[in-house]
């Protein structure tokens, strides 16, 4: 299994973007690219050539899902590990989103220090 | 990595976070009052007042305001039932709008709660839970109305089974009492029940009445989502102390698991799933210390790996198993071990579930979710006083103990009442025991009602009772338990002679800088009970050294 290294984040909200960056940067030893917007994810994703991407799931204009649907779209991303951010905390939501073909959910609000880790454990799982 | 650089980042983060947050906790403010005070405003004006609340109940933890986003997403939730049923009340608008009001408040106090005092007065304008009650017979009707009234609820009767579903939909009643052997009760109308509590963000407690006994009618029960069923004629103390239990396992505590697993990383990753729902994970950190760690953390659920190199996890499941103070609380293996023999022969030594890795989050999540629920029941129903519904004399005790310690630990000062009913024997000598009791639970519902959640309350013998109140200097627990003595002493109870008052005494101790105290402190609050006793009773005394009145 090939080690994870470099994650895009799509989420619209900077504060979050930031203290993700650190989480993931810092604390976990990736490559982070953040981006604004779903737009702004496919427009860079060939470029930065993500392993894994973590998207939160309620934006303004294109959503977490919807964003989902266009990469799976495309050559690049259709098999991509996808990870989806909510706030949402009901198991039944949480279940939608694996359907969706997501690896896996991170819930907010998530702990800097072991964001990582649980980024980590979904990474193995999705290889394992 | 330097950690201390990490940190100041962090620091960094949370610092323009919350700069950001004042300026956008105030537009949220004034949004809102744009929004709610109009008399247009409707349910769908919430909706960017959601967006914002939810973006908060996500955010806010990550930087350190975990009450902020609590109380968010507790608004979150009002304007989405709001907005899923297309109705906003006038209680609705106003708790949203106070609600956003004090959230730029929470800013500033930071890992710091309010004062004891303050918050155990809030209490006192705590809303009264409401019951909405089905029963055709009207004297039933009445009893029950009444005793849950006499416990502090509201009550709300519904003529037939149509008007309560209309009510369920609209006022949103915290619980229901139905009685099934009413005509109309049928699987339509179960089935409309089910509908509309399904709703609602969680269904609503549901006891269900039957003048049958048996498996057919406790499965009927069942089937319409009761939580409690009782027969003709119903036993109204049990009835209320079910809807107390219905009500304190939805404002517990969050469950408490210890994940014990020697791959350190998949330890870190449970534990923060679970964290992630609301529950507290702690790792074992050395399993020499096991026992140690347990009576410190006080797990509902312990989740353990089979395999680990230095001890197996059966030899850990039996040490805990040697222990009957953790009868109570479910082992569960989860191990790569897929060899059923294997599986079995370490349910055999000790353990009471075999859950393979891997494993979903969410499989992960039910798993320990339903255990840590059923053995909280359990242990509810273990540990609670039949009359009372408080905590037993053994483990109000241990309960004492726990908290004696916790408040050294965190440096916090601790205050403990002992609370005795005055010339209880008259009482019972002149209007007999069924009235005795009644008094009884009278000043245990005052006394549950009016101190704080993490106040722990025990009887501790007939008509004494014991209060632990965490964080709480004695001047703040004088206070509030006067308080509760004037209301006390104005409550009318009824007998055959027809109406009478009742009285208590109370001595309070406590464990505060400089004189930490973890014992005695039983034994130091009966000596001021004596001493309140003794000056004319219905005083509380403190012990010297408070500065209040009474010494």
């Amino acid at each position: 299994m090939s080690e994870l290294e470099r994650i895009m984040h799509i989420e619209d909200d900077p504060s979050i973007q930031e203290v993700a960056r650190v989480a993931l940067e810092i604390v976990g030893g990736f490559t982070v690219m953040s981006c604004a917007s779903g737009t702004e994810g496919l427009e860079n994703l060939e470029a930065f050539a993500p392993q894994l991407i973590l998207l939160d799931v309620m934006m303004p204009g294109m959503d977490g899902p919807e964003t989902l649907a266009r990469l799976r779209r495309t050559a690049f991303a259709a098999s991509l590990p996808v990870v989806f951010m909510t706030a949402k905390v009901q198991s039944q939501e949480i279940a939608e989103y694996h359907q969706l073909s997501a690896a896996g959910v991170i819930v907010k609000p998530f702990d800097p220090m072991t964001l990582a880790d649980q980024i980590r454990g979904i990474w193995s799982q999705s290889h394992g | 990595m330097a950690s201390a650089d990490l940190q100041a980042q962090l620091a960094e983060l949370n610092r323009s976070f919350k700069a950001r947050l004042q300026v956008e906790l105030q537009s949220l403010r004034v949004r809102s009052e744009e929004l709610l005070v109009q008399p247009a405003a409707n349910a769908v004006s919430l909706a960017p007042l959601r967006a914002e609340l939810h973006k908060l109940a996500g955010s806010a933890g990550t930087f350190g305001f975990a009450e902020l986003g609590a109380q968010a997403r507790a608004l979150e939730l009002i304007a989405t039932r709001c907005m899923d049923n297309n109705v906003l009340s006038s209680t609705d608008r106003q708790e949203l709008l106070t609600g956003i009001q004090v959230l730029p408040s929470q800013l500033n106090q930071l890992a710091m709660p309010p004062t004891a005092s303050q918050r155990a007065f809030d209490n006192d304008d705590n809303e009264a839970r409401c019951i909405a009650i089905v029963e055709p017979d009207g004297q039933l009707l009445q009893g029950i109305s009444e005793t849950l009234e006499s416990f502090g609820y509201h009550t709300i009767i519904c003529g037939d089974a149509d008007t309560m579903l209309s009510i369920v939909a609209e006022q949103t009643p915290d619980a229901l009492v139905v009685d099934m052997s009413l005509p109309q009760w049928d699987a339509q109308w179960g089935a409309a029940l089910e509908q509309v509590q399904s709703q609602l963000p969680a269904p609503l407690p549901l006891i269900a009445l039957s003048d049958q006994d048996g498996f057919a009618a406790q499965l009927h029960a069942v089937r319409a989502g009761a939580q409690g069923f009782f027969t003709h004629p119903v036993d109204l103390p049990g009835l209320e102390n079910r809807l107390e239990g219905c009500f304190s396992l939805q404002q517990s505590e969050p469950f408490r698991v210890l994940v014990i697993d020697d791959d350190a990383e998949l330890a870190r990753r449970f534990t923060a799933v679970l964290a992630g729902f609301g529950m507290l994970a702690e790792t074992l950190e050395a399993p020499e210390q096991i026992l140690e760690q347990m009576r410190r953390f006080q797990p509902d659920v312990v989740m353990m790996d089979v395999n680990m190199p230095d001890y197996s996890g059966p030899e850990l499941a039996q040490i805990i198993r040697l222990n009957d103070e953790w009868l109570r609380v479910p082992i569960i293996y989860l191990s790569a071990e897929t060899d059923v023999q294997q599986q079995m022969a370490a349910l055999i030594k000790a353990g009471d579930d075999f859950i393979t890795k891997p494993i979903s989050d969410s499989a992960l999540l039910t798993a320990v979710y339903s255990r840590a629920q059923r053995a909280r029941r359990v242990s509810q129903a273990l540990a609670r006083d039949s009359l009372t519904g408080l905590l037993k004399h053994a483990d109000i005790k241990d309960q004492l103990d726990l908290e004696a310690d916790r408040a050294i630990r965190n440096k916090q000062p601790l205050s403990v009442a002992m609370i005795d009913i005055d010339h209880f024997k008259n009482v019972n000598d002149s209007h007999g025991h069924a009235v005795g009791d009644n008094v009884i639970r009278g000043l245990a519902n005052l006394l549950r009602q009016r101190l704080r959640k993490v106040d722990r309350l025990g009887r501790y013998g007939g008509e004494e009772f014991v209060a632990v109140l965490p964080n709480c200097f004695p001047a703040d627990a004088w206070r509030i338990l006067d308080s509760i003595r004037s209301d006390f002493q104005a409550l009318p109870f009824s007998s055959d002679a027809g109406l009478f008052h009742s009285s208590f005494s109370a001595g309070i101790s406590f464990s505060q800088a400089p004189d930490w105290q973890a014992d005695g402190l039983l034994e130091s609050a009966d000596k001021m009970l004596y001493k309140a006793k003794q000056q004319g009773r219905n005083q509380i005394i403190a012990m010297p050294g408070s500065d209040e009145p009474g010494n």
